[in-house]
């Protein structure tokens, strides 16, 4: 069961971390543009579908770990999400922000760790 | 970062309360899908049985109105500062594991979370200065 559990683990993330981006690209949107047109409202749906997904792949999970152990899976999000922020969305990653990234990343992993 | 709200509209005042949501919903998930657990039944993979407990509809209520704030967020603070902040919950949750559920957290463990706390306190401490200038 370990390597389907690493699957779930595994889709849970990427599914999480396409939500945020999309969702940031969606608000983004809306200040210049409102929130009335397609492009934004479909672009939310799209980012709730997905972490609905993810939602219940952990609930699945939480079922059958402990969620101190679960948890920082998620963690690893951090530094998926900072670096995909600025090479998808440009945005600026200073280089404090970047090991900031990173070490909360680094302890996420060590408290899944231990 | 264009002319932001103050008061209850307060991005940051918002990011707080929406990892307070994400803090309570947490813990609430993880009681819900104990109780109802069903770890032989392969259905249980999709978390979908998790739904005959209250506790995870109250979490569920949570959830949202965390998503609803983090949209807010999302308006006004770049993804980069904001996501690494709300990880503030990697160190709520282990906390609340241990306070609330019972769970044990080991020195590792503990070491873990002063790392978190450590980049937490990288990220939040320009922001910190750009807002006093404000």
């Amino acid at each position: 069961m370990t390597f389907l559990a690493f699957v779930f683990i595994l889709i849970s993330l990427v599914t999480f971390v396409a939500a945020q981006l999309i969702l940031k690209k969606a608000m983004e949107f809306s200040t210049a543009q409102g929130m009335r047109n397609s492009y934004f409202v479909s672009r939310v749906v799209v980012g709730v579908v997905l972490m609905t997904v993810s939602f219940f792949l952990t609930l699945g999970l939480l079922q059958r770990f402990d969620l101190s152990y679960l948890y920082p899976f998620q963690g690893l999000s951090v530094i998926f999400i900072t670096i995909l922020a600025a090479v998808v969305l440009k945005e600026k990653l200073s280089m404090r922000l970047t090991i900031g990234a990173l070490l909360i990343t680094a302890g996420v992993v060590l408290v899944s760790m231990s | 970062m264009q002319n932001r709200p103050s008061g209850f509209g307060n991005p940051w005042l918002q990011l707080a309360i929406s990892v307070v949501c994400v803090f309570a919903s947490e813990l609430l998930l993880k009681r819900g899908a104990s109780e109802v657990a069903a770890p032989n039944d392969a259905i249980s993979w999709t978390g979908i049985n998790g739904l005959a407990s209250p506790l995870v509809w109250w979490a569920i209520v949570l959830i949202i109105a965390s998503f609803i704030t983090w949209l807010y967020v999302l308006r006004y603070i770049p993804l980069s500062v904001a996501y690494p902040l709300s990880r503030v919950v990697d160190v709520l949750v282990p906390l609340g594991c241990w306070i609330f559920l019972g769970e044990l957290i080991s020195t590792l463990r503990w070491c873990g979370i002063a790392l978190v706390i450590f980049g937490l306190a990288l990220v939040a401490k320009p922001i910190a200065k750009m807002e006093e200038r404000l």
